[in-house]
């Protein structure tokens, strides 16, 4: 089977099943996971509800412009118009998330208008001939059957000669069953066809346009301007160019971590490490809407897989369902060890003891620890939104995102945070003016109902301003005493010395009433954040609620596969656990090498202290001391073993022949480079 | 011996021995001309001898013994020491005579700190490791040079014009005037090695310094041994000795594989959620993707749509790395699977592929298809169409890819878009197997090696081909061997006239052998000439019949081309001399 290329597997004909299996059904140690993965998927489920909304209403707006764009072009006045209309997206440089936005858009301009929408991309496109096959071929929708061109039954042989598989032709005859509004054909990924294609496609559609009503959608990483400079001054007479742009990779990304991460209604959380780490690889390496989701599909899916106690995340658990082992579990938790520890400190040894003892308590107290964990960590979540959008409309510098925030304060570093106080700050010294937008914004953001402990009366609030705003019979909004406005520098001269002295303006009676106001609203804010923002590394069941791990995730999506080989060959003991190769003295620089470890590993540690060329018949020596001692009946065994490592290292890329001497290679890779 | 410790043997005896040392064995060199030591450097020796005479030690060993006869005067009169320096090595000394004739100790102590400066200036270069090798010995001559003739100056400014009057005069070779070449020259020999030795400590280098150093130039010097032939063993040999083989890790690398079959739970749960699973690390990983279809098979086996039907769930399994893998196998093989026989498939790649995914998501089957592909990094499927389509395959949910991938810098051959269809999860999946299916050791051995003529199994294997041919194509080859052998024979024996020319160090011989070993394999018969002998020989009448014979022969691999510096065509039979002669008496003896 091995040499064989392809096959559909057959299982060996065994009478015996493998002991493994029965080890699964019989040790058990998943009892719950069908539970818990019924948990995660109800958990899951809601995500993706809400990750999908995201998606869709990121790039609504712009779709509906398309659609609106292309369902005029078909208007009777564009009818016989000088010029292909044309769609210039740009999508911005995440080219993974091109793909996707065109299917969308391609979904809703076929729902939403009576077109055609077909999407070609550059692997497609080698030249023009292929370009309008692979168009034909998706308008036809034919299976294509790879005879020869010529042989074909054409499809318009009774009208004359016939059509080559190429001719637009074929794409009238289609257009005149269809009868569709607009044949709008995608170029997803204009930056990658060649420029004279391109004019190539655009005079070729334009000599067809009084036939066949084309619009043209161009996906554009860079800009539309270089999108022009690349084609030339007569293809860009024919056509009639509008510019959408789409709501950036980066910006989705934003959105998405606050509905996902972020929000308060969410079971469970990343926590702040895994956090910073998934935005760190958007940001600097995959820009890609799909890969946030994946990330944090996959986190879900860790918590859930590996984690006993993530069962108690499931809604109306009954004791009934909970094995015993799972108890055992929750006793290991640090949190809770640390809530026994604080029990025994205020000496309430009764309840220590029962929580030890009993699974029934346990279960109570667990249930309930964890939904007033939920609870807090919605405040938390609440709390980060609050302050965002206070600094919004604070308008304060530099702008900082929910995610920043969030994480921020996941990690138990936002109570007392500069950040923090210097907004509060500045609520202080609000003017009425920018007070009304605030509460504006605030209302809209609407608190109290995600957050229970934000207990700011707005309405109060708001009632109270416009009183005051209405009887200030100055146009000038009023201001609070804190605002350096009504500060006043004296500057007196004493004995030869400046003086400098500050001095209150004297506040109006409004402004007196103002200031109360607002200084009763900053301390109410101040009241709301300190009992908000707490660490939920702290947390009781920490553990069950969030959802920090790097460990999994790291390697699952940023794998540093030529590090686990080059760490496989030089120092084999760290994966085979061996007694008779450990490295030993191999730290110190000595390298010394054991005979006991694998051939391959040996002469892998030769070519790492050997120069860019490596003379064989030396190697072979080396090798042969070393292993020609381990190896009985030694020579032609020595021999097959050199020649397999050997072989190996060539297949694995470390080295390549040289031409500069014989017997000689040359080596390629560089440890840890 | 390096004159420092020669000085160091002295000083006890003497405060300036150096100056007995660097003088005495020139006399000894220049016996022959002590009976007219006037002819030779005029008026410096009656200088020196007018001092000899006036101290009363007219020995001739002070005769020559330059400037400092009034310094040497009181130890010259002590016998001892100047029998001592007799035994020193006349040579070096000479060497260093130059840079010292007539200099005090000030000069010595210039000359030393101008030889640490040019240490250090050479070891920050050898480091540094710029421009070639060449370069960096021609740097070292300049400099020992420059030392040389700056002591030389030295001399000049000391001795006047007298001393440059005097070095055309000297008669011998060894006399004064030569110093100056010889020293560079032996300065040459001596220097390096003094520079080599500070070199900085290899072991501990960080990964980037390594790179450099082992990249340095001239760094790479490696011997000129070659590996015996037929050492290398052949694909009966090789099987058979790792059949004999234990493996002494063989219960570790069970471990490992246990430990990684614990996964494939998690694995087949990955599947469920819509990822796609790449194995990566060392050791060949066919095991932990036999023993993961078996599970799957098993659990898949449970599915509800297996119990009452005799279908068995369909896995398919691909070996990227077989040669000939193609997309059209993986397609093929998964229509098979997942459309009814009664529908005709499209033949054409693109639409195949086209026609299974819509056949995928208009009828989708019970449970997504899993793909085990070995290899996915293997050549055939690096080129164009296949890992996009690999990746429209991955992305579809109707499918599962679990592969394997063995080159440790995989990750680039995918760019971001693809990355994001493949939606891989990468598991670390280290074996230790050996990759007895993945790689042909013995070929790869031998091509790595440049003795790809052993591919078409050697003598037999060209006999084999050459009874295939007819008589004039193994006349052709015939010739071939002979004039092949011929040159080979002709190198050697211009190296035997080498060396009865000039009887030569152990050293220089290598370097003769090793000239020969480069050149035999860089050269072959001239195409023109193997052209007209085979014309002369009737073997052919024309240009065309030639080409088409050597064509059979390159195409059993039995004759290699290639371009020389000179842009002329040269055709040679990959084999070495042992084998062509082998082959040669086959040949003549009407073996074939």
């Amino acid at each position: 089977m091995e040499h064989q290329r392809c096959y559909i597997y057959a299982p060996p004909e065994l009478a015996e099943r493998s002991p493994k299996r029965q080890r699964t059904s019989e040790g058990n140690p998943q009892k719950l996971l069908r539970e818990r993965m019924q948990t995660y998927r109800e958990i899951w489920s809601h995500q993706e509800e809400k990750i999908q909304a995201t998606l869709e209403e990121a790039d609504i707006v712009t779709q509906e412009k398309i659609v609106k764009f292309v369902s005029a072009a078909s208007q009777p006045e564009h009818e016989h118009s000088l010029a292909i209309p044309t769609g210039l997206v740009v999508v911005g440089p995440s080219i993974a998330s091109h793909g996707p936005f065109f299917e969308r858009l391609g979904r809703r301009i076929k729902e939403d208008t009576n077109s055609a929408n077909f999407v070609l991309t550059s692997g497609e496109s080698p030249n023009l001939k292929t370009f309008l096959k692979n168009l034909i071929k998706k308008a036809t929708s034919r299976v294509e059957d790879d005879d020869d061109d010529d042989l074909r039954p054409s499809t318009s042989s009774k009208n004359g000669p016939k059509l080559l598989d190429f001719d637009l032709g074929h794409l009238q005859e289609w257009q005149n069953r269809n009868r569709v509004q607009n044949i709008v054909v995608t170029i997803q990924d204009s930056e990658a066809f060649d420029s004279s294609l391109l004019a190539e496609i655009v005079d070729l559609f334009y000599s067809w346009l009084d036939r066949l009503p084309f619009v043209l959608l161009f996906g554009i990483a860079t800009s539309a301007e270089s999108f022009e400079e690349r084609l030339s001054g007569k293809s860009l007479r024919y056509l009639e160019g509008q510019e959408f742009d789409v709501t950036q990779s980066s910006e989705t990304v934003e959105k998405l971590f606050s509905t996902t991460v972020a929000s308060t209604d969410i079971p469970l959380r990343i926590g702040p490490n895994l956090s910073r780490r998934i935005l760190e690889r958007q940001r600097d390496h995959v820009q890609n809407v799909q890969d946030f989701s994946d990330g944090l599909k996959y986190a879900y899916m860790s918590h859930f897989y590996a984690n006993h106690t993530s069962i108690f995340l499931q809604k109306g658990l009954s004791f009934k369902d909970v094995p015993e082992d799972v108890f055992d579990a929750v006793r290991t938790l640090p949190s809770f060890r640390r809530w026994i520890e604080n029990l025994l400190g205020d000496r309430d040894t009764q309840q220590a003891r029962k929580l030890l003892e009993s699974d029934e308590f346990l279960f109570t107290n667990t249930v309930q620890q964890v939904q007033a964990g939920q609870n807090i960590l919605s405040g938390l979540s609440g709390a980060c939104m609050v302050l965002v959008r206070l600094r919004k409309s604070l308008q304060m510098t530099p702008h900082a995102p929910i995610s920043s925030i969030w994480t921020r304060a996941a990690s138990g570093d936002l109570a007392g945070a500069p950040l923090l106080r210097e907004t509060m700050l500045l609520v202080k010294k609000i003017s009425s003016d920018k007070f009304l937008q605030l509460l504006t914004s605030m209302e809209e953001l609407d608190a109290s109902a995600f957050s229970s402990s934000f207990t700011v009366d707005l309405d109060e609030y708001r009632q109270k301003l416009d009183e005051l705003v209405t009887a200030n019979d100055t146009s000038a909004p009023l201001r609070t005493q804190h605002d350096v406005r009504n500060d006043s520098l004296r500057t007196t001269v004493v004995a030869q010395k400046v003086l400098l002295s500050k001095h209150k303006a004297a506040l109006s009676e409004h402004d007196k009433a103002y200031s109360e106001l607002v200084t009763r609203f900053h301390d109410e804010m101040e009241n709301y954040f300190v009992g908000a923002i707490t660490n939920p590394n702290e947390l009781l069941f920490s553990e069950i609620l969030i959802y920090d791990l790097k460990s999994p995730h790291t390697e699952v999506f940023q794998p540093k596969p030529r590090f686990a080989i080059e760490r496989a060959l030089a120092s084999p003991h760290d994966y085979l656990g061996c007694d008779c190769c450990v490295a030993g003295a191999g730290e110190d620089g000595q390298v010394s090498f054991s005979g006991t470890q694998p051939p391959t590993a040996i002469l892998y540690q030769m070519y790492l202290e050997s120069g860019a060329i490596i003379n064989v018949s030396d190697l072979w020596s080396a090798f042969n001391a070393i292993l020609g001692t381990q190896v009985e009946d030694s020579d032609t065994k020595t021999m097959a073993l050199f020649q397999r490592s050997l072989a190996e290292l060539r297949y694995l890329g470390f080295i390549k022949p040289s031409k500069k001497k014989t017997d000689h290679i040359a080596k390629t890779m560089w440890k840890g480079l | 011996m390096s004159p420092k410790r020669k000085r160091a043997d002295d000083d006890p005896e003497s405060f300036t021995p150096r100056k007995f040392r660097s003088h005495l064995p020139h006399d000894h060199d220049t016996d022959e001309q002590e009976s007219a030591p006037e002819v030779q450097t005029p008026s410096r020796r009656t200088r020196t001898q007018q001092l000899a005479d006036n101290n009363g030690t007219p020995r001739s060993i002070l005769k020559k013994t330059g400037l400092h006869g009034i310094l040497k005067a009181s130890i010259g009169t002590t016998p001892k020491s100047n029998r001592k320096l007799v035994f020193e090595t006349p040579s070096k000394s000479t060497t260093y005579d130059n840079t010292l004739n007539g200099s005090p100790t000030i000069v010595r102590n210039a000359d030393r700190s101008a030889r640490r400066k040019s240490n250090r200036k050479l070891i920050e270069r050898t480091i540094n490791g710029d421009d070639s090798d060449e370069e960096a010995l021609d740097e070292e001559e300049i400099l020992a040079q420059q030392i040389l003739s700056d002591a030389e100056d030295d001399d000049k400014v000391l001795d006047g014009a007298q001393e440059e009057l005097a070095v055309p005069d000297t008669p011998s070779k060894r006399g004064r005037g030569r110093p100056k070449g010889s020293g560079t020259g032996t300065g040459k020999v001596g220097r390096p090695r003094k520079v080599r030795s500070p070199t900085p400590p290899q072991q501990d280098l960080p990964s980037h310094e390594e790179y450099f150093w082992q990249n340095r130039p001239g760094g790479a010097k490696t011997s000129n041994n070659t590996l015996p032939s037929g050492i290398l063993l052949n694909h009966d040999e090789y099987f058979q000795a790792m059949q004999e083989y234990q493996d002494r890790h063989g219960p570790e690398k069970e471990l490992l594989l246990e430990l990684h079959s614990r996964a494939f739970d998690q694995w087949i749960f990955e599947f469920k959620e819509g990822f796609n699973i790449c194995l990566y690390g060392y050791g060949s990983k066919r095991a932990i993707t036999d023993a993961f279809a078996a599970h799957l098979y098993e659990q898949l086996a449970e599915h509800a749509s297996y119990k009452m039907a005799k279908e068995t769930p369909p896995i398919v399994v691909v070996n990227g790395y077989t040669s000939g893998t193609s997309m059209k196998d993986i397609l093929t093989t998964l229509a098979s699977v997942a459309i009814p026989s009664k529908y005709r498939t499209p033949n054409q790649l693109a639409s195949l592929l086209a026609y299974v995914l819509d056949y995928l998501t208009e009828n989708p089957p019970p449970h997504p298809i899993p793909i085990i592909l070995n290899s996915i990094d293997a050549h055939q499927l690096r080129r164009a169409p296949a890992p996009s389509m690999l990746a429209a395959l991955a992305a579809h949910p109707h499918l599962n890819l679990i592969c394997t991938v063995d080159s440790p810098n995989f990750p680039l051959l995918w760019d971001v878009g693809l990355k994001a269809q493949y939606k891989f999860l990468f598991h670390d999946a280290t074996t230790f197997a050996p990759y007895d299916a993945e790689i042909d050791v013995v070929e790869t051995v031998n091509e790595l090696l440049g003795r790809s003529g052993r591919r078409i199994g050697g003598r037999d294997g060209v006999g084999f081909v050459l009874r295939s041919l007819p008589e004039n194509a193994r006349s052709l080859f015939k010739l071939l061997v002979e004039e092949q052998l011929g040159l080979l024979l002709m190198g050697d024996d211009y190296g035997g006239f080498d060396q009865d020319d000039e009887p030569t160090t152990p050293r220089n011989k290598k370097i003769v052998r090793a000239k020969h070993a480069s050149t035999e394999s860089a050269q072959g018969v001239e195409y023109r000439v193997l052209y007209l002998k085979a014309v002369e020989q009737f073997v052919c009448s024309s240009e065309v019949g030639f080409r088409t014979l050597l064509k059979e022969f390159h195409d059993h691999q039995m004759v290699e081309s290639r371009k020389d510096a000179m842009g002329t065509e040269r055709l040679w039979i990959p084999f070495r001399q042992e084998e062509l002669e082998g082959l040669a008496g086959d040949l003549a003896g009407e073996a074939f």
